[in-house]
Protein backbone atom coordinates (compact mmCIF):
# COMPACT_ATOMS: atom_id res chain seq x y z
CA UNK A 1 0.00 0.00 0.00
CA UNK A 2 1.20 3.16 -0.71
CA UNK A 3 0.55 6.67 0.36
CA UNK A 4 1.97 10.04 -1.31
CA UNK A 5 4.16 7.16 -3.29
CA UNK A 6 5.71 6.26 0.27
CA UNK A 7 5.68 3.09 0.74
CA UNK A 8 4.68 1.81 4.11
CA UNK A 9 7.24 -1.64 4.52
CA UNK A 10 6.10 -2.50 7.69
CA UNK A 11 2.17 -2.74 6.67
CA UNK A 12 0.61 -5.77 5.21
CA UNK A 13 -2.44 -6.10 3.40
CA UNK A 14 -5.02 -8.57 4.20
CA UNK A 15 -8.99 -9.34 3.46
CA UNK A 16 -11.74 -10.88 5.61
CA UNK A 17 -14.93 -11.94 5.10
CA UNK A 18 -18.05 -10.56 7.07
CA UNK A 19 -21.85 -10.49 6.44
CA UNK A 20 -21.04 -11.99 2.64
CA UNK A 21 -18.69 -9.16 2.43
CA UNK A 22 -14.60 -8.92 1.75
CA UNK A 23 -13.12 -6.30 3.75
CA UNK A 24 -9.90 -5.23 3.11
CA UNK A 25 -7.39 -3.69 5.78
CA UNK A 26 -3.69 -3.01 6.99
CA UNK A 27 -2.18 -3.97 9.42
CA UNK A 28 1.57 -3.18 11.03
CA UNK A 29 2.93 -2.50 14.08
CA UNK A 30 3.06 -4.21 17.26
CA UNK A 31 1.53 -3.21 20.74
CA UNK A 32 -1.96 -3.04 22.01
CA UNK A 33 -4.83 -2.56 18.95
CA UNK A 34 -5.31 0.21 17.09
CA UNK A 35 -8.70 -0.03 14.74
CA UNK A 36 -8.97 2.80 12.16
CA UNK A 37 -11.61 3.80 10.04
CA UNK A 38 -10.46 6.40 7.62
CA UNK A 39 -12.52 8.38 5.57
CA UNK A 40 -13.98 7.86 2.01
CA UNK A 41 -11.78 6.96 -0.95
CA UNK A 42 -9.99 3.47 -1.23
CA UNK A 43 -7.86 2.29 1.82
CA UNK A 44 -5.09 4.20 2.07
CA UNK A 45 -2.39 4.64 4.68
CA UNK A 46 -0.54 8.25 5.81
CA UNK A 47 2.94 8.74 7.24
CA UNK A 48 0.87 8.84 10.40
CA UNK A 49 -0.01 5.47 10.20
CA UNK A 50 3.96 4.32 10.75
CA UNK A 51 4.28 6.80 13.78
CA UNK A 52 1.26 4.80 15.21
CA UNK A 53 2.60 1.52 14.25
CA UNK A 54 5.43 2.45 16.71
CA UNK A 55 2.87 2.19 19.71
CA UNK A 56 0.13 0.20 18.66
CA UNK A 57 -0.90 -2.81 16.16
CA UNK A 58 -2.53 -0.56 13.71
CA UNK A 59 -5.03 -2.07 11.50
CA UNK A 60 -6.67 0.28 8.80
CA UNK A 61 -9.66 -1.29 7.43
CA UNK A 62 -11.24 -0.21 4.66
CA UNK A 63 -13.39 2.69 4.31
CA UNK A 64 -16.85 1.88 4.30
CA UNK A 65 -19.21 2.95 1.27
CA UNK A 66 -21.34 4.46 3.57
CA UNK A 67 -24.31 4.89 1.20
CA UNK A 68 -24.26 0.93 0.25
CA UNK A 69 -23.57 -0.36 4.20
CA UNK A 70 -25.52 1.82 6.75
CA UNK A 71 -23.40 3.10 9.81
CA UNK A 72 -25.09 0.05 11.62
CA UNK A 73 -23.91 -2.21 9.67
CA UNK A 74 -20.50 -1.23 9.50
CA UNK A 75 -20.11 -1.17 13.12
CA UNK A 76 -21.44 -4.94 13.56
CA UNK A 77 -18.83 -5.52 10.64
CA UNK A 78 -15.88 -4.06 12.13
CA UNK A 79 -16.73 -5.69 15.83
CA UNK A 80 -16.99 -9.27 14.12
CA UNK A 81 -14.14 -8.62 11.93
CA UNK A 82 -11.55 -8.14 13.94
CA UNK A 83 -13.14 -10.42 16.62
CA UNK A 84 -12.07 -12.80 13.82
CA UNK A 85 -8.52 -11.34 13.63
CA UNK A 86 -8.46 -12.19 17.28
CA UNK A 87 -8.49 -8.66 18.84
CA UNK A 88 -10.92 -8.25 21.80
CA UNK A 89 -10.35 -5.25 23.27
CA UNK A 90 -9.05 -1.79 21.31
CA UNK A 91 -8.70 1.42 20.65
CA UNK A 92 -11.10 3.18 17.87
CA UNK A 93 -9.88 6.13 15.38
CA UNK A 94 -12.70 6.99 13.14
CA UNK A 95 -11.71 9.77 10.47
CA UNK A 96 -14.32 12.47 8.44
CA UNK A 97 -16.91 10.59 6.84
CA UNK A 98 -16.44 7.31 8.85
CA UNK A 99 -16.51 9.48 12.47
CA UNK A 100 -20.44 8.24 12.82
CA UNK A 101 -19.86 4.79 11.85
CA UNK A 102 -17.06 4.55 14.95
CA UNK A 103 -19.63 5.90 17.04
CA UNK A 104 -21.84 3.16 16.12
CA UNK A 105 -19.24 0.81 16.87
CA UNK A 106 -18.09 2.52 20.06
CA UNK A 107 -21.83 2.02 21.29
CA UNK A 108 -22.84 -1.42 20.22
CA UNK A 109 -19.05 -2.65 22.13
CA UNK A 110 -18.39 -0.56 24.79
CA UNK A 111 -16.54 -3.23 26.79
CA UNK A 112 -14.47 -3.79 23.67
CA UNK A 113 -13.52 -0.28 22.78
CA UNK A 114 -10.95 1.33 24.99
CA UNK A 115 -11.09 4.72 24.08
CA UNK A 116 -11.87 6.35 21.05
CA UNK A 117 -10.70 8.75 18.50
CA UNK A 118 -12.46 11.37 16.33
CA UNK A 119 -10.37 12.92 13.75
CA UNK A 120 -12.43 15.70 11.52
CA UNK A 121 -15.74 14.36 12.47
CA UNK A 122 -18.17 14.51 10.05
CA UNK A 123 -20.85 12.65 12.07
CA UNK A 124 -22.77 15.89 12.70
CA UNK A 125 -23.93 17.82 9.99
CA UNK A 126 -24.59 21.59 11.02
CA UNK A 127 -26.92 22.27 8.47
CA UNK A 128 -29.21 19.05 9.16
CA UNK A 129 -28.93 18.70 13.36
CA UNK A 130 -30.37 14.43 13.82
CA UNK A 131 -31.20 15.20 17.41
CA UNK A 132 -30.84 10.88 17.60
CA UNK A 133 -27.33 11.15 16.52
CA UNK A 134 -26.53 13.48 19.19
CA UNK A 135 -28.55 11.28 21.76
CA UNK A 136 -25.95 8.72 20.34
CA UNK A 137 -22.88 11.13 20.83
CA UNK A 138 -24.30 11.76 24.89
CA UNK A 139 -24.30 8.14 25.16
CA UNK A 140 -20.83 7.61 24.34
CA UNK A 141 -18.59 5.70 27.52
CA UNK A 142 -14.95 5.52 26.59
CA UNK A 143 -12.61 8.42 27.06
CA UNK A 144 -13.06 10.50 23.84
CA UNK A 145 -10.63 12.71 21.81
CA UNK A 146 -12.43 14.78 19.15
CA UNK A 147 -9.89 16.48 16.56
CA UNK A 148 -10.07 19.57 14.76
CA UNK A 149 -7.58 21.22 12.10
CA UNK A 150 -7.47 24.60 12.19
CA UNK A 151 -7.71 25.24 8.32
CA UNK A 152 -10.26 22.46 7.66
CA UNK A 153 -13.09 23.49 5.65
CA UNK A 154 -14.83 20.49 4.95
CA UNK A 155 -15.74 19.94 8.83
CA UNK A 156 -15.22 23.54 10.16
CA UNK A 157 -13.11 23.56 13.67
CA UNK A 158 -15.93 25.64 15.14
CA UNK A 159 -17.94 22.21 15.05
CA UNK A 160 -15.39 21.03 17.75
CA UNK A 161 -17.38 22.61 20.48
CA UNK A 162 -20.26 20.55 19.92
CA UNK A 163 -18.83 17.58 20.00
CA UNK A 164 -16.84 18.89 23.10
CA UNK A 165 -20.24 19.47 24.57
CA UNK A 166 -22.40 16.58 23.82
CA UNK A 167 -19.68 13.22 24.28
CA UNK A 168 -19.96 13.70 28.21
CA UNK A 169 -16.16 13.88 29.42
CA UNK A 170 -14.21 14.08 26.00
CA UNK A 171 -11.14 16.49 24.82
CA UNK A 172 -11.22 18.97 22.14
CA UNK A 173 -7.99 19.58 20.30
CA UNK A 174 -7.41 21.68 17.47
CA UNK A 175 -4.21 20.88 14.97
CA UNK A 176 -2.76 24.17 14.12
CA UNK A 177 -2.16 24.79 10.19
CA UNK A 178 -3.95 21.22 9.00
CA UNK A 179 -6.99 20.94 6.59
CA UNK A 180 -9.45 18.51 6.19
CA UNK A 181 -6.59 15.52 6.58
CA UNK A 182 -4.97 15.92 9.72
CA UNK A 183 -3.05 12.88 9.79
CA UNK A 184 -1.88 13.90 5.97
CA UNK A 185 -1.18 17.92 7.21
CA UNK A 186 0.71 17.51 10.50
CA UNK A 187 1.49 13.76 11.02
CA UNK A 188 3.87 13.85 13.66
CA UNK A 189 1.08 16.70 15.54
CA UNK A 190 -1.51 14.29 14.90
CA UNK A 191 0.38 11.22 16.17
CA UNK A 192 1.93 12.82 19.36
CA UNK A 193 -1.37 13.72 20.66
CA UNK A 194 -2.82 10.40 19.51
CA UNK A 195 -0.68 8.15 21.01
CA UNK A 196 -0.54 10.04 24.48
CA UNK A 197 -4.47 10.39 24.80
CA UNK A 198 -4.43 6.35 24.24
CA UNK A 199 -1.80 5.78 26.62
CA UNK A 200 -3.18 8.11 29.51
CA UNK A 201 -6.43 8.98 28.33
CA UNK A 202 -7.78 11.82 30.74
CA UNK A 203 -4.07 12.09 32.33
CA UNK A 204 -3.28 13.13 28.93
CA UNK A 205 -3.63 16.66 30.48
CA UNK A 206 -0.30 16.58 32.22
CA UNK A 207 2.58 17.95 30.63
CA UNK A 208 5.53 15.37 30.71
CA UNK A 209 7.72 17.51 28.41
CA UNK A 210 10.81 18.28 30.34
CA UNK A 211 12.27 22.16 30.41
CA UNK A 212 15.64 21.56 31.39
CA UNK A 213 18.23 22.67 28.78
CA UNK A 214 21.62 22.19 30.19
CA UNK A 215 21.80 19.57 33.41
CA UNK B 1 -9.59 60.86 11.36
CA UNK B 2 -9.16 59.18 14.57
CA UNK B 3 -6.01 60.19 16.43
CA UNK B 4 -3.63 58.73 18.87
CA UNK B 5 -0.83 59.80 21.23
CA UNK B 6 1.76 57.21 20.83
CA UNK B 7 3.42 57.18 24.89
CA UNK B 8 6.80 56.14 25.24
CA UNK B 9 6.95 57.20 29.44
CA UNK B 10 9.79 59.90 28.53
CA UNK B 11 12.86 59.39 30.86
CA UNK B 12 14.66 62.23 31.46
CA UNK B 13 18.35 60.78 32.33
CA UNK B 14 20.42 62.56 35.32
CA UNK B 15 23.70 61.68 33.45
CA UNK B 16 24.31 61.01 29.78
CA UNK B 17 23.98 57.20 29.15
CA UNK B 18 26.04 54.28 26.87
CA UNK B 19 24.43 54.61 23.46
CA UNK B 20 23.94 50.75 22.54
CA UNK B 21 21.67 48.44 23.38
CA UNK B 22 21.21 46.72 25.70
CA UNK B 23 21.55 49.90 27.49
CA UNK B 24 23.65 48.66 30.82
CA UNK B 25 20.93 48.56 33.76
CA UNK B 26 23.74 49.81 35.99
CA UNK B 27 23.02 53.19 34.57
CA UNK B 28 19.53 53.45 35.14
CA UNK B 29 18.50 55.94 37.99
CA UNK B 30 15.33 54.74 40.05
CA UNK B 31 14.15 58.41 40.28
CA UNK B 32 14.10 59.02 37.38
CA UNK B 33 11.93 56.13 36.36
CA UNK B 34 9.33 57.20 38.77
CA UNK B 35 9.32 60.48 37.70
CA UNK B 36 8.80 59.26 34.25
CA UNK B 37 5.65 57.39 35.13
CA UNK B 38 4.60 59.93 37.01
CA UNK B 39 5.06 62.49 34.03
CA UNK B 40 3.26 59.76 31.93
CA UNK B 41 -0.10 59.85 33.50
CA UNK B 42 0.33 63.91 34.11
CA UNK B 43 0.98 64.01 30.29
CA UNK B 44 -1.53 61.68 29.37
CA UNK B 45 -4.74 63.15 31.41
CA UNK B 46 -3.34 66.35 29.12
CA UNK B 47 -3.95 64.31 25.88
CA UNK B 48 -7.04 63.12 27.05
CA UNK B 49 -8.48 66.58 27.41
CA UNK B 50 -6.97 67.75 24.09
CA UNK B 51 -9.48 65.24 22.96
CA UNK B 52 -7.17 62.03 21.64
CA UNK B 53 -9.11 59.13 20.88
CA UNK B 54 -6.95 56.79 21.69
CA UNK B 55 -3.51 56.48 23.34
CA UNK B 56 -0.88 53.91 22.27
CA UNK B 57 1.57 51.79 24.23
CA UNK B 58 4.13 49.29 22.82
CA UNK B 59 6.38 46.65 23.71
CA UNK B 60 10.12 47.31 23.84
CA UNK B 61 12.87 45.87 25.87
CA UNK B 62 15.92 46.91 27.63
CA UNK B 63 16.69 50.67 27.24
CA UNK B 64 14.63 53.73 28.16
CA UNK B 65 14.03 54.78 24.93
CA UNK B 66 10.56 53.13 25.22
CA UNK B 67 9.88 52.28 29.02
CA UNK B 68 7.36 49.97 28.71
CA UNK B 69 8.84 46.91 28.69
CA UNK B 70 5.60 45.00 30.01
CA UNK B 71 2.58 47.09 27.78
CA UNK B 72 -0.31 45.54 29.44
CA UNK B 73 1.05 47.00 32.96
CA UNK B 74 1.18 50.23 31.22
CA UNK B 75 -2.26 49.80 29.61
CA UNK B 76 -3.67 48.81 32.97
CA UNK B 77 -2.09 51.87 35.04
CA UNK B 78 -2.69 54.14 32.33
CA UNK B 79 -6.42 52.95 32.08
CA UNK B 80 -6.70 53.33 35.78
CA UNK B 81 -6.14 57.14 35.79
CA UNK B 82 -8.05 58.36 32.92
CA UNK B 83 -11.51 58.51 32.26
CA UNK B 84 -13.08 58.03 28.45
CA UNK B 85 -9.63 57.37 26.38
CA UNK B 86 -8.74 54.29 24.32
CA UNK B 87 -6.33 52.60 25.36
CA UNK B 88 -4.32 50.73 22.06
CA UNK B 89 -1.76 48.14 23.02
CA UNK B 90 0.04 48.49 19.79
CA UNK B 91 1.01 45.39 20.57
CA UNK B 92 2.34 42.51 22.60
CA UNK B 93 5.58 41.22 21.16
CA UNK B 94 3.80 37.97 20.02
CA UNK B 95 6.39 35.58 19.41
CA UNK B 96 8.33 35.63 22.68
CA UNK B 97 4.97 35.51 24.56
CA UNK B 98 2.67 33.13 26.15
CA UNK B 99 0.13 33.62 23.64
CA UNK B 100 -2.44 32.01 26.09
CA UNK B 101 -1.15 34.62 28.61
CA UNK B 102 -1.47 37.63 26.40
CA UNK B 103 -5.24 36.30 25.27
CA UNK B 104 -5.83 36.25 29.30
CA UNK B 105 -4.39 39.17 30.31
CA UNK B 106 -5.92 41.33 27.00
CA UNK B 107 -9.47 39.82 28.19
CA UNK B 108 -8.85 41.18 31.51
CA UNK B 109 -7.70 44.45 30.63
CA UNK B 110 -10.79 45.07 28.36
CA UNK B 111 -13.15 43.98 30.75
CA UNK B 112 -11.04 46.06 33.52
CA UNK B 113 -11.19 49.08 31.59
CA UNK B 114 -15.39 47.96 30.64
CA UNK B 115 -14.40 47.99 26.73
CA UNK B 116 -11.83 50.73 26.07
CA UNK B 117 -9.18 48.69 25.04
CA UNK B 118 -7.45 48.44 21.34
CA UNK B 119 -5.49 45.82 20.10
CA UNK B 120 -2.66 45.57 17.96
CA UNK B 121 -0.69 41.88 17.63
CA UNK B 122 2.69 42.19 16.13
CA UNK B 123 6.66 40.10 15.27
CA UNK B 124 8.40 42.75 16.73
CA UNK B 125 11.90 44.46 15.48
CA UNK B 126 14.86 42.98 14.66
CA UNK B 127 16.39 43.48 17.82
CA UNK B 128 13.84 42.04 20.13
CA UNK B 129 14.32 38.74 18.82
CA UNK B 130 17.55 39.23 21.07
CA UNK B 131 15.13 40.09 24.49
CA UNK B 132 14.38 36.81 25.74
CA UNK B 133 16.31 34.54 22.87
CA UNK B 134 13.85 34.45 20.00
CA UNK B 135 15.12 32.59 17.31
CA UNK B 136 14.70 35.43 14.32
CA UNK B 137 13.98 33.06 11.92
CA UNK B 138 10.92 31.40 13.55
CA UNK B 139 9.66 34.87 14.41
CA UNK B 140 7.07 35.19 11.44
CA UNK B 141 5.63 31.49 12.07
CA UNK B 142 5.25 32.17 15.78
CA UNK B 143 3.51 35.18 15.12
CA UNK B 144 1.36 33.84 12.99
CA UNK B 145 0.81 31.02 15.53
CA UNK B 146 0.63 32.69 18.43
CA UNK B 147 -2.20 35.32 16.64
CA UNK B 148 -4.65 32.23 15.79
CA UNK B 149 -4.36 30.75 19.07
CA UNK B 150 -4.98 34.28 20.84
CA UNK B 151 -8.20 34.97 18.65
CA UNK B 152 -9.00 31.56 19.74
CA UNK B 153 -8.91 31.65 22.99
CA UNK B 154 -10.45 34.75 23.08
CA UNK B 155 -13.48 33.15 21.19
CA UNK B 156 -14.26 29.59 21.63
CA UNK B 157 -16.70 28.77 24.65
CA UNK B 158 -15.16 25.09 25.19
CA UNK B 159 -12.03 23.78 26.68
CA UNK B 160 -9.69 22.98 24.00
CA UNK B 161 -5.94 21.63 23.66
CA UNK B 162 -3.66 23.40 20.87
CA UNK B 163 -1.49 21.12 19.00
CA UNK B 164 0.66 23.53 17.15
CA UNK B 165 4.21 24.02 15.54
CA UNK B 166 5.42 26.25 18.20
CA UNK B 167 3.32 26.21 20.72
CA UNK B 168 1.27 23.10 22.48
CA UNK B 169 -1.37 23.36 24.72
CA UNK B 170 -3.59 20.36 26.21
CA UNK B 171 -5.67 23.02 28.33
CA UNK B 172 -6.64 26.39 26.95
CA UNK B 173 -10.05 27.75 29.20
CA UNK B 174 -9.48 31.55 29.74
CA UNK B 175 -11.45 33.65 32.41
CA UNK B 176 -12.73 36.08 32.08
CA UNK B 177 -13.42 36.56 28.15
CA UNK B 178 -12.70 39.80 26.66
CA UNK B 179 -16.33 42.21 27.82
CA UNK B 180 -15.92 43.71 23.60
CA UNK B 181 -17.37 40.44 21.75
CA UNK B 182 -16.23 38.93 19.90
CA UNK B 183 -13.18 40.43 21.00
CA UNK B 184 -11.82 43.79 21.26
CA UNK B 185 -10.83 45.76 17.96
CA UNK B 186 -7.43 43.97 16.83
CA UNK B 187 -5.30 44.47 14.52
CA UNK B 188 -1.93 42.70 12.70
CA UNK B 189 0.45 45.14 12.84
CA UNK B 190 3.27 45.37 9.99
CA UNK B 191 3.84 46.01 6.15
CA UNK B 192 4.56 42.42 5.49
CA UNK B 193 2.90 39.93 2.41
CA UNK B 194 1.96 37.50 5.48
CA UNK B 195 0.58 40.12 8.12
CA UNK B 196 -1.66 41.70 5.63
CA UNK B 197 -2.91 38.26 4.47
CA UNK B 198 -3.41 37.12 8.47
CA UNK B 199 -5.19 40.35 8.95
CA UNK B 200 -7.07 39.97 5.94
CA UNK B 201 -8.41 35.90 6.41
CA UNK B 202 -9.16 37.11 10.23
CA UNK B 203 -11.15 40.48 9.45
CA UNK B 204 -8.97 42.07 11.50
CA UNK B 205 -7.53 45.57 10.76
CA UNK B 206 -4.03 46.48 9.82
CA UNK B 207 -1.77 48.68 11.13
CA UNK B 208 1.32 50.38 9.36
CA UNK B 209 4.29 52.39 10.32
CA UNK B 210 6.79 55.32 9.40
CA UNK B 211 7.44 54.54 5.65
CA UNK B 212 6.87 56.91 3.11
CA UNK B 213 2.87 57.42 2.61
CA UNK B 214 3.18 55.86 -1.43
CA UNK B 215 5.04 52.38 -0.08
CA UNK B 216 2.77 52.43 3.54
CA UNK B 217 0.11 52.62 0.24
CA UNK B 218 1.10 49.29 -1.32
CA UNK B 219 0.88 47.42 2.06
CA UNK B 220 -2.60 48.65 3.00
CA UNK B 221 -3.64 48.42 -0.82
CA UNK B 222 -2.63 44.77 -0.80
CA UNK B 223 -4.61 44.28 2.19
CA UNK B 224 -7.64 45.97 1.20
CA UNK B 225 -7.46 43.65 -1.84
CA UNK B 226 -6.94 40.36 0.41
CA UNK B 227 -9.82 41.74 2.32
CA UNK B 228 -11.72 41.33 -0.89
CA UNK B 229 -10.62 38.39 -1.55
CA UNK B 230 -11.96 37.02 1.40
CA UNK B 231 -15.14 38.70 0.85
CA UNK B 232 -15.39 41.71 3.30
CA UNK B 233 -14.34 45.51 3.15
CA UNK B 234 -12.05 47.40 6.24
CA UNK B 235 -13.26 50.53 7.45
CA UNK B 236 -10.52 53.45 7.18
CA UNK B 237 -10.35 53.22 11.06
CA UNK B 238 -9.14 49.34 10.46
CA UNK B 239 -6.06 51.28 9.10
CA UNK B 240 -3.51 52.58 11.53
CA UNK B 241 -0.61 55.00 10.08
CA UNK B 242 1.99 54.82 12.73
CA UNK B 243 4.11 57.85 12.25
CA UNK B 244 6.61 60.64 13.78
CA UNK B 245 5.85 64.19 13.23
CA UNK B 246 7.41 67.91 14.05
CA UNK B 247 4.71 70.54 14.54
CA UNK B 248 5.97 74.25 14.59
CA UNK B 249 4.74 77.78 14.65
CA UNK B 250 6.53 77.78 11.27
CA UNK B 251 7.65 75.62 8.75
CA UNK B 252 11.37 76.71 8.69
CA UNK B 253 10.99 76.35 12.50
CA UNK B 254 9.85 72.53 12.10
CA UNK B 255 12.51 72.10 9.68
CA UNK B 256 15.13 73.82 12.17
CA UNK B 257 14.04 71.39 14.71
CA UNK B 258 14.02 68.19 12.12
CA UNK B 259 18.05 69.30 11.36
CA UNK B 260 18.52 69.47 14.93
CA UNK B 261 17.89 66.00 15.03
CA UNK B 262 20.35 62.85 15.77
CA UNK B 263 20.34 60.82 12.34
CA UNK B 264 21.27 57.86 14.50
CA UNK B 265 18.91 55.25 16.09
CA UNK B 266 19.60 56.39 20.21
CA UNK B 267 20.68 52.97 21.48
CA UNK B 268 21.74 50.65 18.40
CA UNK B 269 23.05 47.62 18.19
CA UNK B 270 26.50 46.79 18.24
CA UNK B 271 27.45 46.77 14.58
CA UNK B 272 28.20 42.92 14.42
CA UNK B 273 25.03 41.76 15.98
CA UNK B 274 23.22 43.69 13.98
CA UNK B 275 24.74 42.78 10.87
CA UNK B 276 23.84 39.33 11.70
CA UNK B 277 20.29 39.45 12.74
CA UNK B 278 19.88 41.75 9.33
CA UNK B 279 21.07 38.49 7.64
CA UNK B 280 18.46 36.43 9.47
CA UNK B 281 15.79 38.88 9.58
CA UNK B 282 13.87 38.92 6.25
CA UNK B 283 11.13 41.64 6.08
CA UNK B 284 9.13 42.97 3.13
CA UNK B 285 6.65 44.91 2.44
CA UNK B 286 3.55 43.74 0.52
CA UNK B 287 5.70 40.94 -0.71
CA UNK B 288 8.77 43.29 -1.91
CA UNK B 289 12.17 42.41 0.24
CA UNK B 290 13.54 45.49 2.14
CA UNK B 291 15.51 46.45 5.15
CA UNK B 292 14.99 46.30 8.20
CA UNK B 293 15.63 49.50 10.13
CA UNK B 294 17.98 48.58 12.97
CA UNK B 295 20.57 52.08 13.53
CA UNK B 296 19.11 55.01 11.73
CA UNK B 297 16.51 56.99 13.25
CA UNK B 298 13.23 56.59 11.87
CA UNK B 299 11.86 58.64 9.56
CA UNK B 300 9.44 61.64 10.12
CA UNK B 301 6.86 62.20 8.01
CA UNK B 302 4.94 65.01 8.75
CA UNK B 303 6.42 68.38 8.93
CA UNK B 304 5.97 72.12 9.17
CA UNK B 305 3.96 74.44 10.44
CA UNK B 306 -0.03 73.25 11.43
CA UNK B 307 -1.47 74.21 8.18
CA UNK B 308 1.72 72.25 6.17
CA UNK B 309 0.96 69.17 8.81
CA UNK B 310 -2.64 69.01 8.30
CA UNK B 311 -2.23 69.38 4.13
CA UNK B 312 0.09 65.95 4.66
CA UNK B 313 -2.14 64.49 6.42
CA UNK B 314 -4.63 64.92 4.03
CA UNK B 315 -2.29 63.54 1.42
CA UNK B 316 -1.46 60.47 3.83
CA UNK B 317 -5.46 59.78 4.52
CA UNK B 318 -5.74 59.44 0.46
CA UNK B 319 -2.91 57.71 -0.30
CA UNK B 320 -3.02 55.19 2.18
CA UNK B 321 -6.60 55.10 3.24
CA UNK B 322 -5.90 55.22 6.80
CA UNK B 323 -8.56 56.12 9.68
CA UNK B 324 -6.24 56.41 12.71
CA UNK B 325 -3.29 58.56 13.09
CA UNK B 326 -0.68 56.83 15.46
CA UNK B 327 1.53 60.18 16.42
CA UNK B 328 5.06 60.22 18.26
CA UNK B 329 5.25 64.32 18.09
CA UNK B 330 8.48 64.48 19.50
CA UNK B 331 11.27 61.44 18.78
CA UNK B 332 11.22 58.50 21.04
CA UNK B 333 14.24 58.41 23.47
CA UNK B 334 14.89 61.81 23.60
CA UNK B 335 16.33 63.03 26.60
CA UNK B 336 13.95 66.46 26.91
CA UNK B 337 10.66 66.93 27.48
CA UNK B 338 9.86 70.32 26.96
CA UNK B 339 10.10 69.84 23.07
CA UNK B 340 7.31 67.31 23.39
CA UNK B 341 4.50 69.14 25.34
CA UNK B 342 5.03 72.54 23.10
CA UNK B 343 4.40 70.51 20.59
CA UNK B 344 1.65 68.62 22.22
CA UNK B 345 0.06 72.06 23.15
CA UNK B 346 0.30 73.26 19.51
CA UNK B 347 -0.93 70.06 17.86
CA UNK B 348 -3.72 69.70 20.31
CA UNK B 349 -5.29 73.71 19.48
CA UNK B 350 -4.46 73.82 15.49
CA UNK B 351 -3.87 70.45 13.82
CA UNK B 352 -5.79 67.79 16.07
CA UNK B 353 -9.42 70.00 15.66
CA UNK B 354 -8.83 70.29 11.59
CA UNK B 355 -7.53 66.39 11.15
CA UNK B 356 -10.72 64.79 12.80
CA UNK B 357 -12.95 66.02 9.93
CA UNK B 358 -10.93 64.31 7.35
Amino acid sequence: MTAGGVAHTGFREGEIEVDGRRLRYAEGGQGPALVHVPGGGGPHLTPAHDLLAGHFRVLVFEPPATEQWPDTDIASGLALATERLGVEAFDLLGTSSSAAAAVRLALLAPHRVRALVLEAPLAIDPARRDPELERRLSQLTPPTLVLFGTEDTVAPAEMGRVYRALIPGSHLVFVYAAAHAIAVDRPEAFAEVVVDFLERHEAFVISRARSVILP
Amino acid sequence: MKVSFFETARYLPPRPLPPEWPVAPGTYDAEAGAAAYRGMIARLQYVEELGFDWVSVSEHHYSPRILTPSPIVAAAFIAAHLKRITIALLGPIVPHSNPVRVAEELAMLDTLTQGRLIVGLLRGTANEAMTYDLNPQEARERTDEGMALILRAWTEPQPFGWQGRHFQYRTVSIWPRPLQQPHPPTFALGTSRESLEFAARHRLGCGVSYGPFEVMGRATQYYREQCARHGWRPAPEQIVYRANMLVAETDDDAHALLRAQSTQAPFALRAGVRDAVMSLDARNIAGQARAAVVSGALPTTFVGSPDTVVEQVRRCREMTGAGVLDLSLHPPGSSELEPLTRALELFGAKVLPRIREL
